[in-house]
Parts: structure tokens; sequence; C-alpha cells
């Protein structure tokens, strides 16, 4: 239980993740940041010079097609609220072939490419585009085609081009999101001097694209699609704490308690095996009853475990969702349910040599004597 | 009857040779056991010396395929202690006891164990039978380390415990079977592998003369196509079997021929 509940938690947080879009299979990242800090991207690590390289990856027939993603938490008022809401504005050049979802938003309804950025400066046309989810058309108490407003100044405003259907799940929850163009977002939050962007997603079927992304910029990142999960969790040191001090004790605890157990009952049952002995029953016969029943222990507190780890997940959220007004903290990944069990099969493994050396200790001529 | 075997003790130098191949036979044989420790504990400074007992002295018996004997004697005369050599649970400290034609004495533990599986059958005074099996899968327990199937095991089973008596019971877990029919199970689980040697200790001691006597008609019948070794007090069984050998302070004292 406490092993699922303290896994789903950690895989929760460990899922504020980079930006995903379909068919993205490359994630430049610089070395320094990670990616999940979409939160706290501010102030870290950042490439530069983006809309020149991106340029130069969509000239490679090989590239789907490629996008700087920039991130900034940016707090902002709509007409019909007086206080100022934080979004988290996605910043993103839309590719010219193709419409992708990004971070669950779809960029069918901007622009295609990126208007403002004009011949390498920022004074082409301001399209105030901003493709936004339902988190933060409730917040902002707006829909399709009304106005937002940037706190800190902007060259122009923006507005609602349509609001998505689709949320952005992070490990706390839902957050508020705004999909814009990306030199729309710099010239917002001051990031034009250096072209910066947090990350550069590319969409590629050509595995051979990897070396080109590396050669982009030193001190970067490329992450594949397939090692995203390992990026995500490795560069997260509490979740990877949490999950690994969760494993130790749930392993440790485990094992105590299924020698105890069996070891407990082996000793209950030391006259059987006593008279299985003097039946002439072999000692590797007795020690695959013993393995057999410890194993089935095992399965059944993995079981039980893992049943119990998912009411915890669900109390958890449930918990969380009641103080902290969080949709959800805890993730259920179907990967827990094989986690759990599996961990359990090396618990009862682990133990097992236990009852079995105590097993070995009943001498048939005990029975007789009795 | 006439006994087929040979029973001398080694002292007395009066062997008789044998006419039939022996299931079992000892020969001067000795076991000793060290009571106490003569060596120091690891918190122990002090040494305290080992006493050794000698729980029988230079026994020697033959038995063969169709005997019906018993072993008799006080407590502490040995009786249990010559059972278990003769079983192969223990090895003789000296001497050499051979069963089934292999020297105890020369095999390792599990060799002991394999040899009791194949040749040794076992009825204990207090049962021993599992008690969460069935009395079918009691009697069936031996069949599988033998590697029988399901179905053959099932079958062996029911046909012991029909020839003891007890084909109603067969589904009746012991604590659903009197003390009599407990014994009877223990006496099929014994023969489930058709062994050579049946050994029982105190087979009557938990149970009434009326039930004792039916056990005995069992064990009695088994004893007619293989060596049938009973220790015990009781007076109901030594008048039963074909010789008693009388045992006292781990020596033999005299054979009784009762047929």
């Amino acid at each position: 239980m406490l092993l699922i509940t303290v896994s789903g938690v950690a895989l929760g947080m460990a899922s504020q993740n980079a930006v995903q879009s379909d068919d993205v299979d490359y994630w430049v990242v610089p070395e320094g940041g990670n990616l999940n800090t979409i939160a706290v991207s501010t102030g870290g690590p950042q490439l530069g010079d983006t809309h020149r390289l991106t340029d130069r990856l969509q000239s490679d027939t090989r590239v789907e097609y490629a996008t700087p993603v920039l991130l900034q938490v940016v707090p902002v008022q709509s007409s019909t609220r007086n206080d100022p809401e934080y979004v988290l504005f996605i910043g993103v050049i839309v590719p010219e072939t193709s419409q992708p979802v990004i971070a669950g938003q779809p960029t069918d309804a901007l622009q295609a490419g990126d208007p403002y950025f004009a011949n390498g400066t920022y004074n082409g046309t301001w399209t105030g585009e901003a493709v936004i989810n339902p988190a933060a058309a409730d917040v902002l108490n707006v829909s399709a085609a009304d106005p937002i407003e940037p706190v800190e100044s902007t060259p122009e405003s923006l507005h609602v081009q349509s609001v998505s259907d689709e949320e952005f799940q992070t490990g706390v929850g839902v957050a508020p999101i705004a999909l814009v163009h990306l030199s729309e977002l710099q010239a917002m939050s001051g990031s034009t001097t250096d072209d910066a962007a947090d990350q550069l997603l590319v969409s590629t079927n050509d595995p051979s694209v990897r070396n080109e992304l590396a050669s982009l910029y030193p001190n970067t990142t490329v992450v594949t699609r397939t090692g995203i999960a390992t990026q995500q969790v490795s560069t997260s040191s509490l979740p990877v704490a949490m999950a690994v001090a969760a494993l130790v004790i749930a392993v440790l605890i485990g094992v105590l308690f299924t020698a105890t157990m069996m070891g407990l009952e082996v000793t209950h049952d030391r006259s059987a095996l006593a008279t299985l002995t003097a039946l002439g029953y072999s000692e590797r016969s007795l020690a695959v009853l013993v393995v057999t029943e410890t194993m089935s222990l095992a399965v059944l507190g993995g079981l039980l475990g893992v049943g119990l780890g998912v009411a915890g997940i669900l109390i958890t959220n449930a918990a969380v969702a009641a103080t902290l007004d969080v949709p959800s903290l805890a993730v259920l990944h179907p990967a827990l349910f094989g986690y759990g069990f599996s961990v359990a099969l090396c618990i009862g493994i682990v133990a097992a040599p236990y009852p079995i050396w105590l097993s070995r200790r009943a001498e048939p001529l005990e029975v007789m004597r009795q | 009857m006439v006994p087929r075997s040979t029973i001398y003790h080694s002292s007395s130098s009066t062997n008789t040779s044998t006419e039939v191949d022996p299931v079992v036979t000892c020969t001067d044989v000795s076991r000793h056991f060290t009571r106490g420790s003569s060596h120091s504990g690891w918190f122990s400074r002090s040494s305290q010396s080992a006493e050794i007992v000698t729980a029988l002295s230079n026994i020697s018996l033959s038995v063969t395929r169709g005997e019906f004997v018993g072993l008799a004697g006080p407590s502490g005369s040995g009786k249990s202690t010559l059972l278990h050599l003769l079983a192969a649970l223990d090895t003789p400290s000296t001497g050499s006891v051979a069963l089934a034609g292999r020297q105890t004495n020369t095999l390792s533990t599990r060799q002991r164990t394999k040899l009791r599986l194949d040749h040794v059958g076992i009825v204990f005074q207090h049962f021993h039978l599992l008690p969460s099996l069935s009395a079918r899968a009691n009697v069936a327990t031996p069949l599988i380390e033998l590697g029988y199937s399901r179905r053959q095991r099932r079958q062996r089973a029911t046909e012991l415990l029909a020839n003891v008596g007890l084909d109603d019971r067969v589904h009746h877990t012991p604590g659903e079977l009197s003390g009599g029919e407990q014994q009877r199970v223990a006496v099929a689980r014994a023969l489930a592998t058709d062994p050579d040697l049946v050994i029982a200790d105190e087979p009557t001691g938990e149970l009434d003369t009326t039930t004792g006597k039916r056990v005995l008609d069992v064990l009695a019948a088994v004893a007619t196509d293989r060596a049938v070794i009973v220790a015990s007090h009781d007076p109901q069984v030594l008048d039963r079997v074909d010789r008693v050998i009388r045992l006292r302070d781990g020596h033999r004292q005299k054979v009784d021929e009762t047929t």
C-alpha cells in the first residue's frame, strides 16, 4: 500500500512534465534545466536564437515540424475580473504544414508561423491570438473573442481565439494555460533580446536527426520519446527520493513481515515437516513446499497491497481535493499494478531462504520421540 | 509359525544362518548419545564435560519378509532407538544396519531419506496425520514424492483405506476420525509405497483395547508379505507377534517366539 500510494504521488509530482505534443520525437532542453520546470522555468537556462534554428530544422526534409517552446507564468486580467489571475503562457511557432496539438491545445486556431517575428525583428503583425484551456477560461471568466490583458506591459492586447476542450494536467491538478505565438510571448516577457525559449520540440521519423539536434546547441540534452519518462523522473530529485524511499521501506518491511510470518508458520508446522521427512520427503521437496507457501503469501500480500495502494491514491487525491482544492496529486498509472506485484514477488524471493532454513531443522526423530 | 529370520546377540556368538534374504539386518549395533556440551559457549568461560550415554549396545538382529516382530522393554530400554536405526532415521555409532541391502551408515541424509521412501513405512504412536488433509490425501502423501499422478494417488489411497476398513471415511479429516480410525489411516499411509519394512512405534499406545485389536489385525495382515516391527509395552501386541525381542538398558535380554 505504502509503495503504491507513495509511488503514485511521486509519479504525479514527476509528471509535471515537458510540454507534450502530437508526434514529437525529440525534446531539446538546456542541460542545466529539466523537463518538469513548467511552473518555475523563469530564470532557468534557456535556448537562444530559436527562430533561426527552427527555420534551419524546418528546412530539413527529415523533420516534419519543429517549434521552440517558451513557458511563462503571466498575471492576466479580463474585463470581468478585477484581480489578476496567473496563467501559464506557452509560446510556440505554429508549423506551416501541420497543426499539431501542443500541451493538449490545438494550434489550428492560431495563424501559421510567427507573424510578429518578421525578418528577424519583432515588428511584424501582432495577432494577439490565444488558445486557452477550460481552466483558464474559468479563472478568467472569458470565452472566445473576449479580450484578455496581461498585467505587464505588452505592445498590443490579446484576445481569446478559442477555448479548447482539453485540460492541461500537472501533478498537482489542472493548470490554466494559454497557447500563443512565440514572439508575442517573448515580447510580453522581455525575452526578445536573445530570442529565447525553454525547449525545442521536433517531430521526425528519422532517427538520424538526433545528431543534428545535438549539434544545434552546446550544453543541451536531446531527449527521445522513449527516454522522456526516465528523464522526467530522473531529473526530479524529490519524486525519485520519495519513490526510492517507499521502495526500500516496502521491501524491508515486506521481507521482514513475510520472513517472520513464514518463520512462525514453519515453526508451527515443524511436526508436519518432520513427519514428511520421516516418510521420505527430500529437503528439496520440502523447500518447494515452503517456497510455494512463501510466494503465495507474498502474492496475496502484493494483491492486498496493490488494492490498498489504489485506495490510498484515491483517498490521497480526495484529501488534497478537499483541503487544497487540487483535483489530483497522485497518479494511478497502470504500471503501478505490475510494479507492486513485481515488488511483492521479489519480497517473496528474498524472504524465502529463512523459512527454508528453518524447515531443514525439522528432524524426523522429533516426531518419533513425541 | 517358524521364524524365517535369525536373531542373535553378538556377544553370544551363536549365529544361525538365514534361509531368506533379510529385509533389515543390524550387526553389533551400538548407539551413543552425548549429553551436555564439551566445548565452551560464546559467553561461557568454563568448559562442561560431556557425558556419553549408551542407548544401545552390541545389538544384532535380522528380520525377513513375512515376519511380525515385537520389540519390548521398559521405557529407556532402547526400543525406539533401535526402531530409528532399523528405519534409517538414524545411524549407529558402531556396527552396521543393512536395509534392503544397503548399509545405512554409508549413506548421506538424502540417500537415507530416499531409502525410507522406497522401502520403509512408518506408523507413529500419535499418528501424525496432516490435520488439514482428508484421510485419502493423507494416505496419498508419500505417493506425491514418488511422482504418482493425481488419479493414481487417489486410486491407490482409496484401495488402501478400503483394505483397513475405512472406505466410508475417505473424505474425513483426522479431526473427524476416532483414534483407532486415525491409526488405521496411518497404517494405510505407511503401506502406500508398498514398503518392504513397516515400523510401528507404540501403535496401540493411544487406543483402547478393542480399537487396538483392530489396528493389530491390520498390522498382522500386512505382515504376510513384508516385515513388520512393532515397539510396544502392550501385552496384547506382544501376544500377536511372531517373535518378541526384549531389551533392557540397551541390551537384548531374550527372544520369545510366540508361534
